[in-house]
């Protein structure tokens, strides 16, 4: 389980996080929803240890984040962090230089599911290939936990359709997901757990099969009552 | 396969009374496997959670049974199949009936509309 604990952050003056909490537990999909802004990839690059915080902490597992964590959690940024220089098979060949969990073979079902040459040049990727390559780096690594950022931002409904199809296969069975996104209307259906964010603060979170049982809304009504009371 | 279920129905409930529409409709047969709980969270684009528990509700239904180490099949219980028959057409007329009440139509003419609207219905259905 990751659990984020009270955690604040401020840019020189401006307070982003005001005292973020949640959990996400192992073998479900939570989703951090917020308008563009409201500090979701600062979240996440919290967790990661990418940024200091000013308060607050994160455990993975009870423990706190340290260099060996980087093999039990990873981050899929939604820019390319490869050299843009590279090519494909150069970059999984840095992957595997510096992470013992790279899974090669699992890099290759990738390589295939989502119609990737290796061959081709990162720079020369089209955005949507780009979000791939990016969630290749990423699923190839056996890992317990994944933070994507806006995975599905920006990327045609024929490449969103190829990454919702990983949500439901074995490439996130028994890992803990955590995704951002300010669009869930599509992918109501695959996440177990919502965390809504706003201004810093969280100010629901709850499970999305529960409120439909229990309240029986979808997770669009709950974001209108949360949002715009 | 393509289903489209909505947002505000638990998620569960909806594959299963999917399953049970194909069991009423005869897509099903007594004692044909399905799919995986992956496979179908797969086919049906939805959390494979979701997917698990609905075979968990359908397995307390008796609709599904598991033999170890083998891939679960669709009962042959006749009774409890026929019972899903019964249960859907039970729910559709309730609804039916609730929803017509209101217009206070004399039940003849109901009764006629019905057979007009069900011989349109297999000639549209033939033709396909």
């Amino acid at each position: 389980m990751i659990e984020v604990k009270g955690l604040t952050k401020k840019f020189g003056r401006k307070k982003v996080l005001k005292g973020i909490s949640f959990t996400a537990n192992k073998g479900e999909i939570t989703c951090i929803i917020g308008i563009n802004g409201v500090g979701k990839t600062t979240i996440l690059n919290a967790i990661m240890n990418l940024t200091p915080v000013n308060s607050g902490e994160v455990l993975i597992d009870g423990e706190k984040i340290s260099k060996t964590s980087y093999e039990k959690i990873t981050f899929i940024p939604d820019t390319m962090t490869m050299l843009p220089g590279f090519r494909i098979e150069q970059a999984m060949q840095f992957m595997q230089d510096f992470y013992q969990t790279w899974n090669q073979k699992r890099a290759d079902e990738l390589l295939g599911f989502f119609k990737l040459e290796k061959t081709d040049k990162i720079s020369a990727l089209s955005k949507g290939n780009t979000a791939k390559v990016n969630l290749l780096l990423g699923l190839a690594l056996d890992v317990d936990y994944l933070l994507m950022d806006e995975p599905f931002s920006g990327i045609d409904i024929f490449s969103r359709e190829q990454i919702t199809a990983v949500f439901t296969s074995h490439l996130i069975e028994n890992r803990g997901v955590i995704i951002t996104t300010h669009e869930i209307n599509d992918i109501e259906h695959l996440i177990d757990k919502v965390v809504l964010i706003d201004e810093g603060i969280v100010l629901r979170e709850f499970n999305a099969e529960q409120v439909r049982e229990e309240e029986g809304k979808s997770v669009v009504d709950v974001m209108r009552e949360v949002f715009q009371p | 396969m393509n289903v489209n279920f909505n947002k505000r129905d638990p998620l569960y409930e909806q594959v299963v009374r999917h399953f049970k529409e194909e069991i009423a409709a005869g897509t099903l047969v007594p004692g044909q496997e399905v799919p995986s709980r992956r496979e179908l969270a797969n086919q049906l684009k939805i959390n494979p959670n979701t997917a698990q528990r609905a075979y968990k509700e359908m397995e307390e239904q008796g609709l599904i049974y598991t033999e170890s180490n083998s891939p679960s099949k669709l009962t042959k219980d006749q009774s409890i199949l026929g019972a899903v028959q019964d249960e859907l057409l039970e729910e559709a007329v309730s609804s039916f009936v609730t929803a017509i009440r209101p217009i206070r139509v004399p039940f003849d003419k109901i009764i006629g509309l019905i057979k007009e609207k069900y011989a349109v219905e297999e000639k549209e259905e033939k033709n396909d």
